[in-house]
């Protein structure tokens, strides 16, 4: 069976990503260390820097961005269904 | 004996297949560290003072260096598949050589950082850990499981890896047929994944 | 290319034991778990018989109470895990998913192989727990915290075995995906696909993605166990009501696992009997899929009593209203199927009506406890023992004996004898409906479950139960000797005895080993397009 020609992500833009997530990674730590109050809004961008640290893994180093639609689509909805586990099992506890 | 061949046959060799086989798997990995996670995010919500009091015991400078021993073991695992690709396959082994000596290094960080947690008696069943805060002892519960799980996972991309190293070399992992090492890079970028997630969560609480 | 006819068919290619236990052959497989599955399954019927047995009088009648607790206990994992949650898709979804589709196996062969013996492996593990130390566990199939984290029995080992059982299921789901996205024949899309295939691979999703969240619930339990010291222990924090969400985020889906299979061959059975398109193609399609998602969120209603907030409460009695919708449009569907139909009432047949009447029981009941104020009365009761015997047995058991009856000839080559199926499916339905419907009205007058002993009051209702018992047992019995004897001396069957029209009857009966001896022919305007026969 013959195939497409493969998409060759080249090792610049793999360097990239990295620098990317390194700059991330240092803002989540000088983030953290200079807030020393604040708990929720400190979770709030801890997790928001991850996520995109997340993405930027996801979509080029695992060629998420390049593969068919289906891939993202099925992604998007087991995060979807993490996210309502967690968010279903908070409500329990924050209205308790 | 002859039989009928059929054009959608199973025993075709089927790269989309496989591929689609191992995002499926990482799925259920991210289910299985999400359950932790729930447990994570519930209790952190009820014990916050006592889990920002805990995670102070925890390296936040091992913690960033192995963040990036991870990110970058990421990158070379993927500069390994660009390599292949390019038909460089001696190149494409130093990468996942690196790789794994990036593995090697993140797990030495991590039997330094548990030894010095154990030999303070800090692990559920030992003195002072008995001694610790309600909160405390289940932020340190979770530390313990998480990372060890995480740890796991780490040795078994890491075998994963070598064994499709031994394959490369073999000559059954080759540019036409990179299907297995794109799929052992997706599940060390995985791994990185949930470290990305574990690492703000236990080391940068305040 | 020109098509040859293979002689053999897949029993005759290889011979010898090992030729089965290493086997990739997606029909021998299937197979494997036919056997492995049964087997257990009749374990587990012996140990409902003992516990309706002990039921039959107030006080002790044959065992102590820890006994039936052990009893109800591996009753439940063995009924769940080795039985309901593998059987339609491991047997029937292996058997026949490749052939219906068109194609001459799954995408994973070797991957399919390791589902078994992990099944094989998880199943000695549970029954393991009969011999070990102290005994099977004594905390229902439920396994809740603290007790489960307490008590002396052999939890470790029964979780364990859950564990090992969940992989299993995961992998043949993965398996199922991949093999539905990418292996169906040529010109046959998404919406030209059989409908039981829809409904594997909506369950499919529900074991890929639900199964991973009790695996690693049960290591916590595990852990607990061995440090003394855990995650729902609320003496360091921890909560109990934790262990509880996390369990039944998998096992309320779980349902839906044993549900839609069920449902998928119902939707298989009923236009061939009808002789009638199926009503609705898209809507069931589609019903599988919502019910698949709409499920993930509805787990709380297990814990209506058990501490939850009241907001929480509120939220997950609405989802569970929600999901009923879907649920609820099949059997609309399927009855409008069979009205003004050609109906031809065969044993398949039966099975499939025993199904639509005993799983619109369990679903209303269910809908009875979703309610928030009936279920405050009812958690716990008798009422949800009945309802849930009546979706998971009555529903799920009788459309997998169902399926037994409908594939056989195509599987063996040979036919069973129809009147003595018809008689045994009358034993069976008349002995069910005795067994739990008297449950449900015992849970209305109060009758806790998981309890050896009973109020005087009753007596009359558990005795009827347990009478009941046996005549499902006869019937039972009746089945299973009549398909032994269509095995062993069934006259031959044709390519198709029924008059279907999915791809599996054009094969021959046996069908070789690469599933067809010719190209599979699709139907003309869909697969349940009776109008081209």
């Amino acid at each position: 069976m013959s195939e497409e020609k493969q998409h060759i992500v080249s090792y610049k833009e793999h360097f990239g990503t990295w620098a990317g997530l390194i700059i991330l990674t240092i803002m989540t730590v000088a983030v953290s260390v200079a807030n020393a109050s604040l708990l929720t809004l400190t979770v709030v961008t801890a997790l928001t820097i991850a996520t995109t640290k997340a993405i930027l893994v996801a979509y080029w180093y695992m060629h998420l961005k390049f593969e068919k639609k289906i891939y993202r689509i099925m992604l998007g909805i087991v995060m979807l269904l993490f996210v309502n586990f967690m968010l279903l099992t908070i409500i329990d506890y924050s209205t308790r | 004996m002859t039989h009928l061949v059929l054009p959608n046959s199973g025993h075709n060799r089927d790269p989309e297949a496989n591929k689609m086989g191992m995002w499926l798997f990482l799925f259920t990995e991210i289910l299985l560290f999400g359950g932790l996670f729930i447990v994570y995010f519930v209790y952190r919500s009820i014990n916050s003072d006592a889990f920002l009091h805990a995670s102070y015991q925890l390296n936040v400078t091992i913690g960033t260096i192995n963040t990036i021993i991870l990110i970058t073991s990421s990158m070379t695992v993927a500069m390994s598949i660009t390599a292949l690709q390019k038909g460089n396959l001696k190149l494409s082994l130093i990468l996942l050589w690196i790789t794994q000596i990036f593995a090697l290094a993140f797990l030495v960080n991590k039997y330094f950082e548990w030894g010095a947690k154990i030999d303070h008696g800090i692990f559920p069943g030992m003195a002072h850990y008995a001694e610790m805060a309600s909160g405390e002892k289940l932020y340190f519960f979770l530390y313990f499981f998480m990372t060890g799980l995480h740890a796991v996972h780490i040795i078994i991309g890491g075998i994963f890896i070598a064994v499709v190293m031994k394959k490369m070399k073999e000559g059954k992992v080759t540019s036409e047929r990179i299907s297995l090492l794109e799929n052992s890079g997706l599940y060390w970028h995985l791994v990185d994944l949930i470290w990305i997630y574990l690492f703000p969560l236990f080391y940068l609480i305040h | 290319m020109s098509a040859i006819t293979s002689e053999l068919n897949f029993f005759q290619v290889k011979k010898g034991i090992f030729s089965w236990l290493f086997t990739l052959d997606h029909k021998r497989i299937g197979l494997m778990y036919l056997y492995a599955i049964l087997s257990f399954f009749l374990i587990g019927v012996v140990l409902g018989l003992l516990m309706r047995l002990e039921l039959i009088a107030p006080g002790e009648t044959i065992m102590k109470p820890k006994t039936y607790n052990q009893v109800f206990t591996l009753h439940g994992v063995i009924m769940i895990f080795l039985f309901i949650i593998p059987s339609i898709p491991a047997i029937f979804g292996n058997f026949f998913l490749p052939i219906m589709l068109g194609t001459d196996d799954v995408a994973f062969p070797k991957l399919n192989l390791l589902s078994w013996y992990l099944y094989v492996g998880g199943a000695i593990f549970a029954l393991m727990t009969l011999v070990v130390g102290d005994g099977p566990a004594d905390t229902g199939w439920t396994f809740y915290a603290p007790y489960s984290v307490q008590t002396g029995t052999n939890v470790t080992l029964a979780v364990l075995a859950a564990f090992i059982l969940g992989f299993s299921s995961i992998l043949t789901g993965l398996n199922f995906i991949v093999t539905i996205h990418r292996l169906r024949a040529p010109g046959m899309g998404w919406f030209e696909m059989p409908l039981f295939s829809w409904a594997l691979y909506a369950t499919s999703w529900i074991q890929l993605l639900a199964t991973p969240v009790v695996g690693i619930t049960l290591l916590m339990v595990i852990a607990e166990r061995v440090f003394g010291v855990g995650l729902f222990d609320p003496s360091i924090g921890g909560d109990p009501i934790l262990y509880q969400h996390l369990f039944w985020i998998y096992s309320h889906p779980a349902v839906y696992i044993m549900a839609l299979p069920a449902m998928g061959i119902i939707s298989e059975m009923i236009p061939t009997f009808a002789n009638r398109t199926i009503f609705g193609y898209k809507a069931i399609a589609y019903s599988g899929m919502a019910i698949a998602f709409v499920g993930y969120f509805v787990w709380g209603h297990h814990m209506f009593t058990s501490g939850m907030s009241g907001s929480a409460r509120i939220v997950f009695s609405i989802m569970t209203f929600l999901v009923a919708i879907p649920t609820a449009i099949k059997v609309f569907n399927w009855v409008a199927t069979l009205y003004k139909g050609s109906i031809d009432l065969q044993p398949p047949l039966l099975y499939a009506l025993a199904f639509i009447f005993q799983f619109l029981i369990g679903g209303l009941t269910g809908l009875v406890v979703g309610a928030l104020a009936a279920d405050v009365h009812l958690h716990d009761t008798y009422f949800v023992v009945g309802h849930f015997h009546y979706v998971m047995f009555g529903g799920t058991g009788f459309a997998f004996f169902g399926a037994l009856h409908y594939w056989f000839p195509k599987i063996w080559g040979k036919m069973y004898n129809i009147k003595r199926a018809k008689i045994a499916f009358s034993f069976f339905f008349v002995g069910f409906n005795m067994l739990y419907f008297p449950m449900l009205i015992l849970g209305l007058m109060g009758m806790p479950r998981r309890y050896y002993d009973y109020l005087p009051e009753f007596t009359n209702l558990n005795v009827i139960s347990t009478v009941g018992s046996w005549v499902l047992a006869i019937g039972l019995i009746m089945m299973l000797w009549n398909l032994i004897q269509g095995w062993r001396n069934g006259t031959k069957a044709g390519r198709n005895p029924w008059g279907g029209i999915t791809l599996e009857w054009q094969t021959k009966s046996p069908p070789p080993l690469e599933n067809f001896d010719k190209m599979p022919v699709l139907n003309e305007g869909g697969p349940y397009n009776f109008k081209t026969k």
